[in-house]
């Protein structure tokens, strides 16, 4: 894992004692609200509907235990006792207070840790594959690369003023769990014909109110041109990109009405222009970077648990939650965050430090956060398996329903967001408990509902397979639905139904075509393909049957 | 003066957020603030109106509450939706979870 250098702690402690004093001058009057507002936001710190809200970064989605252990206390200390894991696999703190945030983030900088890049119209922290250095259809470990595009993205004085936010995702494999095609760059590790080892460059994605998939900005960028190339891009954007009007200010708008083949081309002049020998990173700084993110020492000959003397309730979970790892003898192990009764992505404090504890005792001290909101062990030896559900089960963490009806990704809606039109987690909540039985959950198999509480998409609807947007008129919530989305290598914007549904006409009609599914599928045909090979018109006729 | 979607008809209630704990508040009869609706001032009278935005304004400026706007209400309650959540939290939050358990 990554540690700060020298240089990387004085700046953020730097930057933490500037905020501290911004604090103080916006507490005694000297800084307006309108002056202190743009200051907070770099630091991470939102006014919401009820309350401050802080977003704590988590760089590509990686953490050590005693990062978390340090998250556990600030939820303590200075809010109510839990966290929420967010869509871009950050952690959310819902209730601070204005005066306590300096502390808060002194605390974050003394475990290598801030909020920068969680808000305004900058570079936003780099997301990534949950399953990084782990996966088995990896070409490399993707972290350095998202470490590298940290380190020059942060303080990059040309892009601290964009036109709007701008978000990056990385993976190193082709099975997509980074949704890189619903960012404004994806950047996919590959191999070209030669077996050089490259970059796939996707552009112009992103959900929102406009929802669009990227495209191929360059099929193969050798390692040496990376930062160049997103220099140039960058540029681009920065010049052309709308400055008029926030709704069409993303990139993806400007891919849009400037045409691919015109912005590659914008980009490649950009990109020739640009001397590389100010900013290309070469093999041995990669190299240095990559030293922090060496696999761990894995042992061999690690003898497989004997499931079979195993409890049901056990094998149920492997099944469902533990993924193959690389290295023989490991696993990859998914702990739901996705408690029915509770709102997704939300873990309490005594969970933070279980989990922890987990990591330190199985998992070489290090975890994940996914965008998918849930927590990745990367490296679990498979006969200690057991022992992390027997953790799991003491912390109240042992849901078997990763990837399945119940693993449902939803915002904080309206419930704490500011933007929101509606509520979303109640209404994952009355999903979760309509499919609560495991066994049923299992029986549909692989299903990603996705809930947002606005046109603005933090829910990720639009990619969901089940997509729901919750949506207000004259004071009553209503939900529209999406269907055939997916956030995958064969990523695809779900098609509308149509008019919407109250709560409870919503939760009776995504069960109705989920039965639909199960009744008219194929083998072992997952939803997904179940739609696509019936079309839309087979399964908005069962969403709007009378029950 | 932010005023939403804020329409200036029917019964006006000013509201804000605490500067220092962010909380929802609503100016009340006596012209303090208070984080219950149920003390908001609710009037039409457009004196009394005025001199509510006097009070924010100037409590804005004295850093006790930022994002001060008048909100129109229908039946003592806050017309638009989202003014109506905001009176009562979260339907929804952990923390009362944790706090039961």
């Amino acid at each position: 894992m990554y540690r700060y250098d020298e240089f990387d702690a004085e700046f953020v402690h730097s930057r933490v004692a500037q905020f501290r004093d911004q604090v103080v001058r916006r507490l005694d009057g000297r800084l307006s609200e309108a002056e202190f507002r743009p200051l907070r936001l770099m630091n991470g710190l939102y006014l919401q509907l009820h309350a401050y809200m802080l977003r704590v970064a988590v760089p590509y989605g990686t953490l050590r235990s005693d990062q978390l252990r340090m998250l556990a206390h600030l939820a303590d200390k200075y809010d109510k006792g839990y966290g929420h894991v967010t869509t871009r696999q950050n952690m959310q703190f819902n209730w601070p207070v204005l005066s306590d945030v300096p502390e808060m983030l002194t605390d974050l900088a003394s475990v290598d840790m801030h909020a920068i890049q969680t808000s305004g119209n900058c570079i936003r922290n780099v997301t990534c594959d949950p399953y990084a250095g782990a996966a088995a259809d990896e070409i490399e470990d993707p972290r350095p690369m998202a470490e590298l595009i940290r380190q020059w993205s942060m303080l990059h004085p040309e892009f601290a003023f964009l036109p709007r936010k701008f978000k990056i995702a990385v993976t190193a494999s082709s099975q997509d769990r980074a949704m890189i095609k619903g960012h404004d760059i994806g950047i996919q590790v590959v191999r070209n014909e030669a077996g050089e080892v490259g970059y796939h460059i996707i552009v112009g994605g992103g959900l929102g109110r406009t929802p669009v998939i990227g495209q191929t900005l360059r099929a193969f960028l050798p390692k040496d041109d990376l930062l160049p190339y997103l220099e140039a891009t960058m540029r681009v954007y920065n010049r052309f990109g709308r400055r008029d009007n926030k709704y069409k200010a993303r990139i993806k708008i400007l891919v849009r009405e400037t045409g691919i083949e015109d912005f590659t081309r914008l980009v490649e002049d950009e990109f020739a222009a640009l001397d590389p020998s100010d900013i290309a990173v070469g093999a041995a700084e990669r190299a240095r970077i990559a030293t922090y993110f060496a696999s761990p020492a894995f042992e061999t000959g690690i003898k497989p648990l004997d499931m079979a003397s195993q409890p049901e309730v056990f094998r149920k979970w492997v099944d469902t939650n533990v993924v193959a790892h690389a290295a023989p003898g490991y696993a990859i192990v998914n702990i739901s965050l996705k408690d029915p009764e509770r709102a997704p992505g939300d873990v309490t404090t005594e969970q933070m430090r279980a989990v922890a504890d987990l990591a330190d005792a199985h998992s070489f001290g290090e975890l994940r956060f996914t965008h998918q909101q849930n927590i990745v062990l990367a490296h679990v030896r498979q006969d200690a398996l057991r022992a992390v559900w027997d953790g799991l089960v003491a912390a109240d963490l042992e849901d078997a329903n990763i990837n399945l009806i119940g693993d449902i990704i939803c915002c904080p809606g309206m419930d704490f967001c500011a933007l929101a039109t509606a509520r979303s987690i109640p209404v994952a909540q009355a999903i979760a408990e309509r499919f609560e039985d495991h066994d049923r959950q299992q029986a549909i198999g692989e299903m990603q509902i996705k809930i947002s509480g606005c046109i603005n998409a933090c829910g990720h609807h639009h990619v969901g397979h089940i997509g729901i947007l919750g949506l207000e008129k004259a004071g009553v919530e209503f939900y529209q639905v999406t269907l055939g989305g997916d956030a995958t290598q064969t990523a695809a914007i779900g098609d509308k139904m149509g008019a919407g549904f109250s709560q409870e006409e919503l939760v009776d009609g995504i069960e109705r075509i989920v039965d639909f599914y199960v009744g008219a599928r194929e083998h072992d045909e997952r939803f997904l393909d179940t739609y696509r090979r019936l079309g839309t018109e087979a399964f908005k006729e069962v969403l709007y049957a009378s029950a | 003066m932010s005023t939403l979607k804020h329409k200036g008809k029917g019964p006006q209630a000013m509201t804000a957020n605490e500067l220092v704990s962010g909380l929802s508040v609503w100016m009340t009869t006596d012209l303090n603030w208070s984080r219950d609706y149920a003390d908001a001032l609710l009037t039409e009278d457009e004196t009394v109106i005025e001199k509510m935005d006097e009070i924010a304004k100037a409590a804005e400026q004295a850093n006790t509450v930022v994002g001060a706007y008048f909100i129109d209400t229908v039946d003592a309650k806050p017309a638009r939706y989202r003014e109506r959540f905001r009176t009562h939290g979260p339907s929804y939050d952990t923390a009362d979870l944790i706090s039961e358990s």
